[in-house]
């Protein structure tokens, strides 16, 4: 069987790679991707900590699954106000938008 | 080597490919698909941590609606026509060093914590996660099922065109 800090360094490096996506990326769309990896590796964690050493796996489950309605809430949100800002500003660059006044 | 490690390997393999996609290409919409490929890895993890029903939702919510919705969004905002643009070294450079270090240190934190041997993970069945949420869960799972109508009647108000045809969708 898989052994949990495997499963945790996997996890890891997924973090890893949304933060650095986050920190990097200009485009609004390319952020929210970036991070909904750094929640996939979140939801990974949780797994792997009930299923494994935990004593009762089906509430990790469940909290797993409070988190995704969460993300997909935030993305459904997120993803509208782009249009939005897009609409107002015509452009969805972070670093030309934080040029704008008022 | 067991079929569940195969099976993990794989799809850490799949995912984290998936993943760098979906952060170092250029095109958006290259992204998107990278983030739906880093997806279905995750949900291979899920199957072989014994999480089946899990690893089917990943797979509906994430790329069956929020990269649909992702495409939908960079449809109406993304000019298509224009040139990516140039990305500064100092600035991939510092990215690097923020992301490695943080990711650095959680992996020395790892080899330090004296992890109990881990036993095989149990199968939870969808009906046991479903009467998890209808029983000691039932407030959390009422609150989520507002929540994403409020998320999804903002969504709407805010994306709405308003001016001249306002009030007549």
């Amino acid at each position: 069987m898989v052994s949990a800090q495997t499963v945790l360094g996997f996890a890891t490096a997924l973090f890893g790679i949304g933060l650095y996506g986050l920190l990097q990326r200009r485009s609004l769309v390319a952020m929210l991707i970036s991070l909904e990896l750094m929640l996939a590796a979140v939801s990974i964690n949780i797994i792997a900590l009930t299923s494994h050493t935990g004593t009762d796996p089906v509430m990790g489950q469940v909290v797993v699954l409070i988190l995704i309605g969460v993300a997909a809430a935030e993305a459904a949100v997120a993803l509208s106000l782009f249009v939005a800002i897009h609409r107002s500003a015509h452009d969805i660059d972070v670093e030309r938008l934080s040029e704008q006044q008022g | 080597m067991t079929a569940e490690n195969l099976v993990f390997g794989a799809s850490a393999a799949v995912a984290l490919g998936g993943a760098l996609l979906a952060v170092g290409l250029r095109n958006i919409f290259h992204n998107i698909l990278g983030f739906a490929l880093a997806m279905l890895g995750v949900a291979g993890v899920f199957l072989s941590l014994g999480a089946d029903f899990l690893a089917a939702v990943f797979v509906l919510v994430y790329v069956g609606a929020v990269a649909i919705a992702m495409v939908y969004a960079v449809m109406l905002s993304h000019p298509m026509d224009e040139a990516p643009a140039k990305r500064s070294g100092a600035k991939i450079l510092s990215a690097v060093l923020i992301a490695g270090g943080a990711a650095g240190s959680l992996w020395m934190l790892l080899g330090t914590a004296p992890w109990a041997a881990g036993h095989r993970p149990a199968m939870v069945t969808a009906a046991q996660i479903g009467a998890r949420f209808l029983g000691d869960y039932v407030l959390a799972f009422e609150l989520i099922s507002v929540l994403l109508l409020v998320a999804m009647m903002g969504a709407v108000m805010v994306a709405r065109r308003s001016g001249s045809g306002r009030g007549t969708w």
